[in-house]
């Protein structure tokens, strides 16, 4: 999945917003929207919301979470953890980076806000690249992701799932050689890979 | 859905006030006994099999009934839209949706072509063993490889494989690609699931709802399948 | 039976190291090259193949290595070759989703006459394929290729195209440098041609 598709994918959060004009329900496919009040706070996907701002038709509320106060203490929670805590949102980061930036406006404190979160972000990258570096080197083909989001879990993806497939490659071709030294001895047979599940002493993923 | 109407809009429920008709495309007039299905529902169906489709290192089951009838939900939609003005709130907003609706479809089914011109000859070979409800590939898919796998065939031989020596038996076998099956893959429990294999040695664990987890995609094929997890 | 500096399977290797190289979609079928390593993929299997009858006959274990090394030659040359073609292949079907039914002209001189055979048998079929998905309602798999972000983009047209109809009629004139916005899912195909180009 690339960027592209999870932020489409994150786009189906629902956010509130405060439109400016009145409008009976919209029955989408998704499921129904509105009433819309001019005034009145509504919930509606997060494309429809960053659709409706860009036209000027309404107001983004942030979510309850996207306040500063709340975002240190995410920050200082996830710098203490041992394993990656829970977002406020499967989608915190797509989120936080629509919101900001097709409503500035409407975010207080909004490069404050910015700041944090990037902070969030890193220190979980950075705990997510040393689990996988204990992870490979561990041997592990198996491990529990917790409270990892999509995107987290897919920054990752050209280096997490490729490099295990091609060691189990290497593995399975190490077997075969060994079994087949036949002539064409291109015939690699899919055995298992002799490796355990993680249990890894240096990682941050639960266990 | 956050609002407090129903959202479910049953698509067999007689309700042709304007908006609703919209949302209530599909009449099960095939088969009776058929429990009504919501758009919703079925949007929500083909979402899950794009997903697990762009993910799963093979081909999955086709959704060819879930496809026709959203195909007809999107195409009932655009009819009732044509009498909107262009710049009507109403129909900006369904056709956002229809565009993102469109392109789940156009990526799920990509995906699959693409998958069928890079396993041709595997897939046409396992598919010859299933039985009917089994298949894998829709019926337009079983003959779009079929022709494939023909003109590859003429092309490689009109080009090359004919003016080589001695085609040993088993060497156009060899040339089958077939998908790395063991290749890792993230996973989400959709329930609990109790005793999943996840190494070699046979290692168990017990997936709770909702849990992630990176594995290798063979030893959780099933439960795909089944719709017990999905993959992300 | 080659010249002394060269190995097995140069050229062959030749043919796929030219083809990543080249900074053309499709370089130009390199006939001469296909035909060289046909000859020497039959030449090498002459050769195996008269001694390995009297490896046969005089049961000398010497020519063994030979032999196989032969073999291996042979084998190699053919997985070059084969992945010249296959690789030629994947360009082809590319330029159907890029440009539909038509190889433009500059890139159809690269190809070969079964290449281009195969290209107009791949979009037959794939139209075919796609006109009969939903029990014929039809769907354009060449179009909507990214997740869509809004219904309107703003465009800048990149050289003169001349009208251009829209669903509901309207006609737009694309001259070089004119800006417009257009409908994102209508625009798609003339931006991944390269005649608009989308702005920020």
């Amino acid at each position: 999945m690339d960027p592209a598709t999870i932020e489409f994918i994150g786009e189906k959060c629902m956010i509130s917003i405060i439109p400016n004009f009145s409008n009976e329900p919209l029955h989408l496919i998704y499921g129904s929207v509105g009433p819309f009040r001019a005034g009145f706070p509504v919930f509606v996907p997060l494309w429809l919301a960053a659709h409706l701002r860009k036209q000027q038709k309404c107001r983004i509320v942030p979510p309850e979470w996207m306040e500063l106060e709340t975002l240190e203490e995410i920050k200082e929670e996830e710098k203490r953890s041992k394993f990656f805590t829970k977002m406020p949102s499967e989608h915190y980061m797509v989120v936080a980076q629509l919101v900001m930036s097709t409503a500035p406006d409407d975010v207080p404190r909004c490069e404050e806000l910015r700041t944090v979160i990037k902070d969030i972000f890193d220190i979980r990258e950075s705990k997510l690249r040393t689990s996988i570096d204990a992870f490979i080197k561990g041997e592990g083909t198996y491990a529990k992701l917790d409270n990892l989001t999509l995107l987290e879990m897919h920054s990752v993806r050209p280096i997490l799932p490729y490099s295990l497939d091609h060691i189990a490659r290497y593995q399975r071709m190490a077997t075969a050689s060994q079994r087949d030294t036949s002539m064409l001895g291109m015939n690699t047979t899919i055995s298992g890979s002799g490796s355990g599940s993680g249990s890894m002493s240096n990682s941050y993923f639960t266990q | 859905m956050s609002d407090t109407e129903n959202p479910e809009q049953v698509l067999n429920e007689p309700d042709l006030s304007t908006e609703a008709a919209y949302a209530n495309g599909f009449e099960d007039d095939d088969d009776e006994d058929a429990e009504p299905i919501t758009a919703q529902k079925v949007l929500e169906i083909l979402e899950t099999a794009w997903t697990n489709e762009i993910c799963a290192p093979e081909l999955l089951q086709h959704q060819t009934d879930m496809l026709e009838l959203m195909l007809s939900q999107v195409a009932h939609m655009e009819e009732q839209m044509k009498d909107l003005d262009k710049n009507d709130f109403r129909f900006v907003v369904h056709q956002m949706e229809l565009e993102r609706i469109r392109y789940i479809m156009a990526s799920y089914l990509r995906c699959r072509l693409q998958k069928i011109e890079t396993y041709t000859q595997h897939i046409l070979n396992q598919e010859a063993t299933r039985d009917a409800a089994d298949k894998r590939l829709s019926p337009e898919e079983a003959k779009y490889a079929q022709d494939f796998a023909s003109h590859v065939d003429e092309y490689f031989n009109k080009v090359a494989t004919q003016y080589m020596p001695n085609q040993q038996r088993g060497e156009a076998e060899q040339r089958i690609v077939t998908p790395n099956l063991m290749s890792h893959v993230f996973l989400k429990a959709n329930i609990a699931v109790s005793g999943v294999i996840v190494g070699v040695d046979d290692e168990e664990v017990d997936l709770a709802p909702g849990s992630q987890h990176i594995i290798p995609y063979q030893l959780v094929a099933d439960l795909i399948h089944k719709n017990q997890a999905q993959l992300i | 039976m080659s010249r002394s500096n060269k190995m097995f399977g140069d050229k062959a290797f030749d043919l796929l190291k030219d083809l990543k190289r080249s900074s053309q979609t499709i370089p130009a079928f390199d006939d001469d090259g296909v035909r060289q390593v046909l000859e020497e993929i039959k030449a090498i299997f002459e050769e195996n193949v008269a001694q390995a009858s009297s490896y046969n006959s005089s049961g000398d274990r010497s020519l063994w290595p030979l032999l196989n090394y032969r073999h291996a030659a042979l084998q190699r040359n053919k997985r070059c070759l084969l992945a010249y073609l296959y690789e030629r292949m994947q360009r082809i079907k590319a330029l159907r989703w890029e440009f539909g039914p038509i190889i433009p002209g500059d890139i159809k001189q690269a190809l070969c006459e079964p290449e281009v055979q195969f290209f107009n048998n791949y979009s037959k079929s794939l139209a075919a394929y796609m006109r009969s998905v939903g029990d014929g309602q039809g769907i354009d798999l060449t179009g909507n290729l990214r997740p869509p972000k809004s219904l309107y983009i703003e465009v800048r047209c990149v050289e003169d195209y001349g009208k251009f109809e829209l669903d509901d009629g309207e006609v737009v004139h694309l001259k070089k440098n004119s800006q417009h916005y257009l409908p994102r899912a209508q625009v798609e195909t003339l931006v991944r041609q390269g005649i608009l180009q989308h702005i920020a």
